[in-house]
This record gives structure tokens, sequence and C-alpha cells, in this order.
């Protein structure tokens, strides 16, 4: 295993356990906010906005197997900036939050970096499309 | 533009073939409370918004309602895969095999295709944005509808995070309408 990879293991167990504070602030929006992988589960980063039906606890994702526990690295902080996003479309002055974006934004991108070194790219961006043959028209795809 | 990304929002991993689920679910591609009507809604009306604000959120839903076809387009193929002629007829699918074979197209549980009429707009802004709650509400329900006639945690829990994220669309179009009404914009 990888050095960052291993990094990447005690940020997925990070827990935050501010969200149980009464008074959400949307001004202080970052203490209150789901970890990228816990709000994934949920569909949802802002636990006042969480709404459950018929399930009572959300479904953890079960990787099979190293490339499924990376992508679901980059599944998780790709959830958060896209939720952070929308948050701040609407609220551009908190400062909080887009420091926020900022980080998981940059953590995505070093595990996208990793990942698509290792499995093959994921954005006609990458750097691992710097290959002979060229390796975009390979699967697995996103449905299979 | 749009770039494609190789994976999905939410990951999809049905294993269970379920075609009588698979006709359920059709109804959030191609039916009036579907995924890709949202998207199509939130992408036309983006164009008049009052302000950048407004056209930034339109823009950034609608995107990620595209990826939500996406997820469901994966739920039904996986749902679907591997179904003999019978278990098709079966599960009412028959027609649908007939017409498209195992491709999909886009229609409502009862099969009737997609219509551009379920789309709302107005040149209203605030109608857009009020039927853009709607929307989000009525795709929230029909997810609760879906949820109700599957126990497979395979299936649940992608509708989970659809719902959940009609939940959150919904807050902050209400936050959008809120802002332009108390700035009269």
């Amino acid at each position: 295993m990888m050095n960052n990879y291993n990094q990447a293991q005690d940020y997925y167990n990070y827990t935050n356990n501010n969200y149980n504070l009464p008074g959400y602030n949307q001004t202080k929006v970052e203490s209150n906010l789901y970890n990228p992988y816990n709000g994934f589960i949920r569909g949802n980063m802002f636990p006042e906005l969480y709404n459950t039906y018929k399930i009572d606890k959300p479904f953890e994702i079960k990787p099979m197997n190293e490339q499924a526990e990376l992508l679901t690295y980059i599944d998780s902080l790709d959830f958060a900036t896209i939720d952070l996003n929308l948050y701040l479309d609407n609220f551009p002055d908190n400062k909080d939050a887009i420091n926020l974006f900022n980080q998981y934004r940059s953590l995505k991108e070093q595990y996208m970096k990793e990942y698509e070194g290792k499995y093959g790219p994921l954005l006609l961006d990458s750097d691992a499309l710097n290959t002979y043959p060229w390796m975009w028209n390979q699967g697995p795809w996103p449905w299979e | 533009m749009w770039k494609y990304e190789k994976k999905l929002e939410y990951p999809v991993n049905i294993t269970r073939k379920d075609l009588k689920m698979a006709k359920y679910i059709l109804t959030q591609y191609g039916g009036p409370a579907g995924e890709l009507a949202a998207a199509w809604q939130y992408l036309d009306q983006r164009y008049n918004m009052p302000d950048d604000k407004g056209k930034a959120l339109l823009t950034d839903i609608g995107t990620e309602e595209l990826a939500h076809v996406e997820i469901i387009s994966a739920m039904l193929y996986q749902l679907m895969r591997g179904a003999t002629i019978e278990e098709l007829k079966d599960a009412g699918l028959g027609e649908h095999y007939a017409q498209f074979g195992m491709d999909l197209f886009p229609s409502d549980s009862f099969g009737n295709p997609f219509s551009m009429t379920y789309i709302k707009v107005s040149g209203d802004y605030i109608a857009d944005i009020e039927s853009d709650m709607g929307a989000e509400q009525r795709a929230r329900a029909t997810y609760e509808h879906l949820m109700d006639m599957t126990d497979d945690p395979e299936v649940l829990a992608p509708l989970s995070f659809l719902r959940q994220r009609e939940i959150i669309h919904y807050e902050r179009f209400k936050e959008l309408r809120d802002y332009y009404l108390k700035k009269k914009i």
C-alpha cells in the first residue's frame, strides 16, 4: 500500500461529532457538516437537512477491492464538493465553506491522480491517457 | 459544455434481476417527475434568471440531474440484465422488448414516451423556481413510492441517495426564491 493511501484511511475514519450541536448557523457551516464519506452515503452533507425514509441508517459502501475502495474516496470527496458547490451558489460569502470546498477539491485531485495512474482515466484531461495503446476506450463502464 | 466522467455520482451494484421494479423505476427516467425532465427544465430556465446567482444554481443542479439520469439508467440496465423473453412478458415489459429490445427508452412506468411537455418554463423566474421546488417535491414523493415497493438493499441504496438529493435541491431552490422575493429584483 502506498503511503498516501494510508493517510486516506485516517481521513476516511475521521468522524465529525459536531453535527449534533443545536443552532445550525449558516455562517458557520464547516463544524456542522458530515465528513465526506458520511455525507456521501446519506446523499447530504448538511445534518440539519437530513431526512430519512424507510431505512433506519444509511447504507455503508462496501468496496470489493482496492480499486473500488479508492473510488469510494473519490466519490465521497466529489460528492462533498458538489453539495458545497450548491450551497456556495446561494451563500458565496461563506469563507469557511469556500475553504472546505477547496480542501476537499484538492484532496480529490490527489486521489484521482493515484486512481488514474493505477486503473486508467476517469476524465479525458487525465495524465493517464499518455499511454500506448489508447486507454480511454477500455471498460469497465460506470454502469457495469 | 459538459465533460464525461467515467464514474457514477453514486455507485449502482444490483445483482438481483427485478423486472417489475425496473418497470416502476422507469418513471424516474422518462416520467413526469423524472430526472430527464428535471435536468431539461432547469437547464432551459437558467438563461433568464435575473442574476449570476440564479444562473449558477440552475446550471449546477441541472448538471447534477444529468448525473442522476445516468444513475437511473444504470439501475434499469442492471435490473433487466439477463432477462428472458418470458420474464419480460410476465413483468409487462413485452411491449418494451417488441419496440426497443433491451435498449433503454425514456418513458413513464405505463410506457408513455417521455414528453417535453413535462417541463415547466414560464418566462417568470419566480414562477420558474417555484415549479422547480414542486418538481423536487414530486420526485421525492415518487422515490418514496418506489422505496415502498422493494426491500432489496442494492436497490434501496441508490433510491435513498436520489431521494435525499431532492431534499437538498428543494432547499436550495427555496433559498434562491426567498432571496429574490426579499431583494425584489
